[in-house]
């Protein structure tokens, strides 16, 4: 229920046994059904999730109703509305599950109480949000700067893992295209091959 | 203009009041011993809710035909009749002990992982067999000793004193029954004031976990004014006030 979560943060700080314990009394495990929000937006969001297994996403919703992807979470990442979490306004972002999860759950009072007893998890969680701020530059800077094909053969040398457990339909969504544009992007690759 | 400040920040007050008891999100509800008269009544009255109920029974027969009786009366409603309490309490964001208060010792071994940092809704009251006395001291109640059976749950106190019969009639005698909570987390109470809304009771925040001992003892006094005067299992208790 917790091995996924505790290599990940170890490999980044070390924690003692007291530490692990701290730690794991804080956490809030929630399994999660395929196709079932997380989030909804309009909620506050009230949690950072952890992914022990399975994969999510999180979209923002347009007029017509058409989903727009933001991130995707496999098994070591985190996922949450970040602005709503930190600033209890209501979430611009939905959360749902594309596989069965098994999530853990870091509530905003269990953050704020482990900012103050547990430095090692300061540390943890500012080294996310550091690596969570690099990818989104990165992501900024592919998606105003690179032709299309290498914008979608960098995703897919970045997260083959994902690409793989992904319907195509919202790869295309995430970067921001429709599904037939993709389909096009991909059929250019292979001839050029 | 101070005139069209003031509608603004009602305005603002209403959505912020929306934002605050409306959520989108379903929440997932364990109900352990779910086909027991309690937890039945309270699987039925939450059915409503914008809320998916996890079922919790030992008889899959049972829990499959209580699931198929509440869709009859609301085909939306969310339901899984699962047979393992560990499983309904993984996947719950709030679970409630709809078991007798000597029962839950046991619940609790299985459920203690996946209930952590979890609303966790004890219902129980903990009576002797003759129904005249509780067994648990007067410096404690079966909320605070489930609190102490599960340190890293939120325990609140919330359904003891409305009978079974109550959940389908919650209005008695023209007046809608009251129904207390007590916790000692604020955000866990509050969350809790919404189903207790949703079940159709006036629900009231009565205090820290300790006020359970006398919300307890208040079931005590009514489970024997109903023996004696015969109120046929359907009463319930209403402050009066101005």
């Amino acid at each position: 229920m917790y091995e996924v979560f505790f290599e990940t943060i170890q490999k980044q700080v070390s924690l003692t046994k007291k530490d692990q314990a701290i730690l794991k009394s804080y956490l809030t495990p929630k399994k999660l059904r395929k196709k079932q929000y997380l989030l909804q937006e309009g909620d506050v969001c009230k949690f950072v999730a952890f992914v022990e297994k399975g994969v999510l996403r999180s979209y923002t919703i347009g007029e017509k109703g058409n989903e727009h992807i933001i991130q995707f979470a496999i098994e070591g990442w985190l996922i949450s509305d970040l602005y709503s979490f930190l600033t209890a306004e209501p979430a611009t972002y939905t959360i749902d599950a594309i596989e069965d999860c098994e999530l853990l759950l870091i509530s905003k009072g269990a953050h704020e109480d482990l900012l103050h007893k547990l430095p090692v998890y300061e540390t943890w969680i500012r080294l996310q949000i550091t690596s969570a701020y690099i990818a989104l530059q990165k992501r900024l800077t592919s998606v105003i700067s690179l032709p299309l094909e290498e914008r979608y053969q960098g995703f897919t040398a970045l997260y083959p893992h994902i690409v793989q457990r992904v319907p195509q339909h919202m790869i295309a969504s995430y970067m921001g295209l429709t599904p037939e544009t993709l389909s096009r992007v991909r059929k250019k690759i292979t001839t050029r091959r | 203009m101070p005139k069209r400040n003031g509608a603004w920040r009602h305005a603002i007050v209403v959505l912020h009041y929306q934002f605050e008891t409306k959520m989108n999100t379903k929440q997932a509800i364990a109900i352990i011993g779910a086909t027991g008269n309690m937890g039945a009544a309270i699987a039925r009255s939450l059915a409503k809710g914008n809320y998916r109920l996890l079922l919790k029974g030992n008889d899959k027969n049972a829990l499959d035909a209580l699931s198929a009786d509440i869709k009859k009366e609301h085909p939306l409603a969310d339901l899984e009749a699962i047979t393992c309490s560990a499983e309904a309490s993984w996947e719950a964001d709030i679970i409630i002990l709809a078991v007798p208060f000597q029962a839950e010792k046991e619940i609790v071994e299985k459920i203690r992982e996946v209930a952590n940092q979890k609303i966790v809704i004890s219902i129980a009251n903990p009576l002797n067999e003759t129904f005249d006395g509780l067994i648990t001291s007067p410096l404690t109640s079966a909320a605070e000793e489930l609190q102490n059976l599960l340190p890293n749950a939120k325990v609140v106190k919330a359904f003891n004193t409305t009978f079974a019969a109550d959940f389908a009639t919650p209005v008695i005698d023209g007046k809608q029954a009251d129904a207390f909570i007590a916790g000692n987390d604020e955000d866990a109470m509050e969350t809790v004031k919404e189903l207790v809304s949703t079940a159709g009771f006036n629900p009231i925040i009565a205090g820290d976990l300790s006020t359970s001992r006398t919300l307890e003892a208040m079931q005590l006094l009514l489970i024997r004014l109903g023996m004696k005067y015969n109120y046929n299992w359907l009463a319930g208790w209403k402050i009066l006030h101005h």
